[in-house]
């Protein structure tokens, strides 16, 4: 018996497939747990970040602020005439030497951290986060500059370095946030 | 006549009726889904997952796997529901957030050997192992055979055949040529014909 099939017989066959079919276990519960914690994960990185970006920017602007009226106490010179007179003024100073190096060491440090992530991420592209984000890490990134900024005329500061490190952390922890790999929940 | 033709257009209408309101209604859960409503989003799933299982099913060939990215599946669309503007039917574009999911899933298992010779470099002809099926009970003749057809044959006949893709869209997926996608659907087409007549073959012995 050599019966054979035909191309119409077989195009029935497709046609009459059924258009679904019932998995054997329940497929919700992964899902809702895993839903549920990227939402709950959404929302507190919303309450976290949300005050975190309103002090960075509160701490932005009071630098900024201080800056300039340090300048101009000063003798009314510009931040760059100041940062330089007190580079050339503190150029044999060993302690200052020592801030200086920790400021880049940290940003040294932090760069190569932020890189390895972009880099274990895929290298996304920051420029097609929502809207919203990229302001947030350009406030962040704002905010590290006025810090280190702010650490040129104060450079024994402790607490300035412990800003500029809590900004570069929040900064990594953003990136972290947004790209991290999804999907380790179900 | 024309009452009569008044009555007759009555189920139609009632029909498109019906159509209109659940379309309304996924509408409605797709823009509560997308401001964080999981139990829009669960109505969601109750509609597809079954249709989407079955294409990971067919896919993959396999129950765990199918079940697996299944849930990443719908895990995906709560993530990228809101890309969905409308300009497709939504079931249109499930449809595709899931066959991207399921290629992505096989490209993550290939194995060493795949890795190294692509799917370009090896022939058409190349002896490719069929799978072996462990549980088909409840399924279609039809798809019991699919589920035996090698890998790439497999996933090219259920994308082109059962999808509704085009070959040229198939070698965009798959990053192989348009001709390797018509002669891997060829191939599923005459191994299912031929299992197909020794299934019926081997019913009929049995009866």
């Amino acid at each position: 018996m050599n019966k054979e099939i035909s191309d119409k017989a077989l195009q029935e066959k497709i046609d009459n497939l059924p258009r679904e079919i019932t998995p054997e276990r329940d497929l919700w519960a992964g899902i809702e747990k895993a839903t549920q914690s990227k939402k709950q994960q959404a929302a507190n990185d919303s309450k976290f970040f949300t005050p975190t970006t309103w002090a960075a920017s509160i701490i932005a602007a009071v630098l900024v602020t201080w800056i300039g009226f340090s300048s101009q106490q000063i003798g009314g010179e510009s931040p760059q005439l100041v940062q330089q007179k007190v580079k050339n003024i503190d150029q044999d100073d060993m302690a200052t030497k020592q801030e200086i190096e920790i400021v880049g060491f940290m940003e040294e440090s932090f760069n190569q951290q932020k890189q390895a992530m972009l880099v274990s991420f895929g290298q996304p592209d920051l420029a097609q986060l929502p809207q919203e984000m990229q302001t947030q890490l350009t406030k962040l990134a704002s905010a590290r500059k006025s810090i280190k900024q702010a650490l040129i005329n104060d450079e024994h500061n402790v607490d300035l370095l412990n800003l500029l490190d809590f900004t570069q952390q929040q900064e990594l922890k953003l990136l972290q946030q947004l790209y991290r790999p999804q999907l380790q929940s179900i | 006549m024309d009452t009569k033709k008044i009555i007759d257009a009555q189920p139609l209408f009632a029909k498109s009726q019906k159509k209109q309101e659940q379309d309304w209604q996924e509408l409605e859960w797709i823009t509560q889904a997308k401001h964080g409503s999981q139990v829009a989003f669960h109505h969601l799933y109750e509609k597809y997952h079954q249709q989407i299982y079955a294409l990971c099913w067919r896919m993959l060939a396999d129950k765990d796997s199918a079940e697996d990215v299944c849930q990443e599946v719908f895990v995906v669309l709560w993530q990228k529901i809101d890309n969905f503007r409308g300009d497709s039917k939504f079931s249109t574009w499930l449809h595709s957030v899931a066959t991207n999911v399921v290629l992505g899933h096989l490209r993550k298992h290939k194995t060493w050997l795949q890795k190294i010779f692509s799917i370009e470099d090896q022939s058409d002809t190349t002896k490719e192992e069929s799978v072996p099926m462990h549980d088909d009970s409840g399924l279609d003749a039809l798809d019991k055979q699919i589920a035996r057809l090698p890998e790439r044959a497999r996933i090219v006949f259920v994308l082109f055949a059962v999808e509704g893709y085009r070959h040229e869209e198939i070698a965009k997926m798959l990053k192989m040529a348009v001709g390797s996608s018509k002669s891997q659907y060829h191939r599923a087409k005459a191994l299912l014909k031929q299992w197909l007549v020794e299934a019926e073959q081997e019913e009929f012995c049995h009866e």
